[in-house]
């Protein structure tokens, strides 16, 4: 999967143009030169064999180095990374306790006006782009900073003074739009399928058993119902990661975010190569762990899933 | 005759729906008696289920709803009972089994778990300990094999007649004096039908407790039950002792069931079924519901305008029937009214 996946990316970013054509616009570069650099990074071989260039990169220099900048990639990639992290880490728990509890809720009072409050902001979520959403908040807080000089959140960038890698208020002011940018979507997602999965569970036959053998209602949602409906939840929230991933890019754009997102475009747009595919390549490994988490979560949800 | 231990009296539950309000009861009454099995026969929607799960609050609601009537149970009027209140009658002085064991167990939680979350919901002090013992032995007077590996197993490591064995130990955990099993054997395998029956009736001799046994199975309504409703369209049509309902029926929804059935001692080539479908219980036939299907009506004008009431007929000791014509049923036998109904099942 991973082998397929990588070479038809590889094969692709590779076709789409030529990362030299930059230089050529230098009247001082001669063709000499150009040729010369073609031949150092193997950009005059057919595509499998750069392809195989690169996967001998990724295993014995960590991701190899950039086609422009000839800088290692793998530090640059670690840094982003851990910016992206915070953002989506941060987005993710926010997304999902909410939403579970939001769904929770709007299962147990069906067709209140709590239900039919969240059933709207949901499907709003839903329907938002995600670069209008950024757009708007960038827009209130701006608004709100140039009102009343009033400075609630930052509207770009990651640290004010001293970029510095640690959590502290400033950065949390920071990443605090592009956070509930990502997380606001999300919820819409989760709280909705928690409300479906509850619904359907309630009207099981085992809970009316559980409702016969007298539990208190609270304990017949949380022990008996809860469990069952967290169980699609785990596959969503594993499937919904390469969404929020997808979505970072727009986000950290708008923001102006070192991070994975951020980085990935800038450098699909410098065409080179091989920093692409050290993000895809990071990208799908992390996608496929998580999805490997989720598997194992099932098997501790679901006594029936066994895996022997 | 002792005092009733539940006493229903002109209960009306309704359903809304976007068709209509569907009257799945319509204002029935019985009393329960220590230590009876009472059954309950009926075809689906007959409301035979509706009737005794809405005295403990278990239909949805809504769309489901008690309009009037009282359940008087140990001096209480369970359908004005605070919400707590009921609660604490359920699963403990009322317990209720299931019809389909394959969906009515948690398939997340395990079997011992399950069992024991009945007793500890109403005797929160007890020992894990103690409850744990307790729970082995009710598996174990139920005839699950290895009770003591048994009680960590998963609802899905159980074959569908163990977990409803494991159902009825739930239902008598703490020792109920009214139990109500609602098709308890409908999803099963005739063998394990039988062999869930005998468990059925050592589990009632053990607690002694009054049962409420609903089915649409005359047969087993023949093995275990003491007296016999029968209830037609959200109504009771015909009610009496097991033997009077079998030997002198009065009412010819119940003639009809019985005809219906097979027996073993005759040769037939037809079964002999109830003409036409159950009625809608949302327009009802006006008159006597069963009038459009009824071989005795045969389009007299009294079917059709006269509710008729349940009064007492001649057929035995506390025999009634909801027929105006029951008195011309006097003779007609039904398939099992000779000497016994052993051989029913």
């Amino acid at each position: 999967m991973l082998i397929f996946s990588t070479f038809l990316t590889f094969a692709f970013v590779s076709l789409a143009g030529d990362p030299r054509q930059n230089l050529l616009a230098n009247p001082r570069f001669s063709q000499d030169s150009y040729d010369r650099l073609a031949h150092t990074y193997h950009l005059d071989a057919s595509i499998p064999v750069r392809y195989w260039y690169w996967v001998q990169d990724v295993f014995t220099h960590k991701l190899g180095r950039s086609l422009l900048t000839s800088q290692a990639i793998w530090p640059d990639l670690t840094r982003v990374m851990g910016h992206t992290v915070q953002v989506i880490g941060l987005a993710e728990i926010i997304a999902l306790v909410l939403g579970i509890a939001v769904g929770i809720f709007s299962a147990v009072k069906q067709y209140s006006i709590f239900d039919y409050l969240f059933t709207s902001v949901s499907f709003l979520g839903f329907a938002m782009p995600t670069f209008w959403l950024a757009l708007l908040l960038q827009i209130l807080f701006v608004d709100i900073y140039l009102k009343w000089n009033v400075r609630i959140f930052y509207t770009s960038g990651l640290n004010s003074g001293v970029a510095s890698n640690t959590w502290s208020l400033d950065r949390l002011q920071h990443i605090a739009l592009p956070v509930a940018t990502l997380a606001i979507i999300s919820f819409a997602l989760y709280s909705r399928y928690m409300r479906a999965a509850m619904l359907d569970v309630i009207s099981t036959d085992y809970i009316r058993t559980a409702r016969a053998k007298g539990l208190p209602e609270w304990l017949v949602i949380m022990r008996h119902v809860f469990r069952n409906a967290l169980i699609p939840i785990v596959t969503i929230t594993a499937l919904n990661l390469g969404g929020l991933l997808g979505g970072a890019i727009v986000t950290e754009t708008v923001f102006s975010i070192d991070g994975m997102g951020f980085y990935f475009i800038t450098k699909l747009g410098q065409l080179d190569v091989y920093a692409v595919m050290a993000y895809l390549a990071v990208t799908a490994a992390i996608i496929i762990l998580f999805n490997l988490i989720a598997d194992i979560l099932y098997g501790y949800l679901d006594p029936r899933i066994r895996y022997d | 005759m002792p005092d009733p231990i539940l006493s229903i009296r002109d209960l009306v539950v309704e359903f809304k729906t976007e068709d209509g309000v569907v009257h799945a009861v319509d204002g029935i009454s019985y009393d329960v008696f220590p230590g009876e099995t009472l059954g309950i026969v009926g075809e689906s929607g007959s409301g035979k289920s509706v009737s005794t799960l809405s005295i403990l609050g278990l239909i949805p609601q809504p769309p489901g709803r008690v309009a009037s009537g009282t359940a008087m149970f140990k001096g209480k009027d369970l359908l004005k009972l605070k919400k707590r209140e009921l609660r604490s009658f359920r699963g403990d002085e009322v317990a209720m089994i299931f019809q389909d064991p394959m969906t009515s167990l948690n398939p997340v939680l395990k079997i011992g778990f399950q069992l024991g979350e009945a007793i500890k919901t109403h005797y929160p002090k007890q020992p894990n300990a103690k409850v744990k013992e307790r729970v082995i032995d009710l598996l174990r007077l139920v005839g699950v094999p290895n009770p003591d590996s048994r009680y960590d197993n998963y609802p899905h490591e159980f074959s569908g007649g163990m977990r409803q064995r494991a159902m009825i130990a739930m239902g008598i955990a703490n020792s109920p004096s009214l139990l109500i099993a609602d098709e308890p054997t409908t999803a099963l395998d005739v063998t394990i039908q039988a062999q869930v029956l005998e468990v059925l009736k050592t589990v009632q001799q053990e607690t002694n407790a009054a049962t409420i046994l609903i089915t649409h199975d005359l047969g087993i309504v023949a093995e275990l039950c003491d007296r016999v409703l029968v209830m037609y369209a959200g109504r009771i049509v015909e009610s009496g002792d097991v033997h009077t309902i079998f030997q002198n029926p009065r009412h010819p929804y119940t003639i009809g069931l019985m005809d219906s059935l097979p027996k073993l001692t005759e040769d037939e080539e037809w079964l002999r079924p109830i003409p036409g479908q159950p009625p809608s219980l949302i327009n009802r036939p006006p008159g006597c519901a069963f009038h459009p299907r009824c071989f005795l009506s045969q389009g007299r004008l009294r079917c059709r305008e006269e509710v008729p009431s349940l009064r007492a007929v001649d057929g035995g000791r506390d025999h009634y029937a909801a027929c105006h014509f029951a008195e011309e049923l006097v003779g007609h036998h039904s398939k099992f009214s000779e000497p016994v109904a052993g051989g029913v099942a």
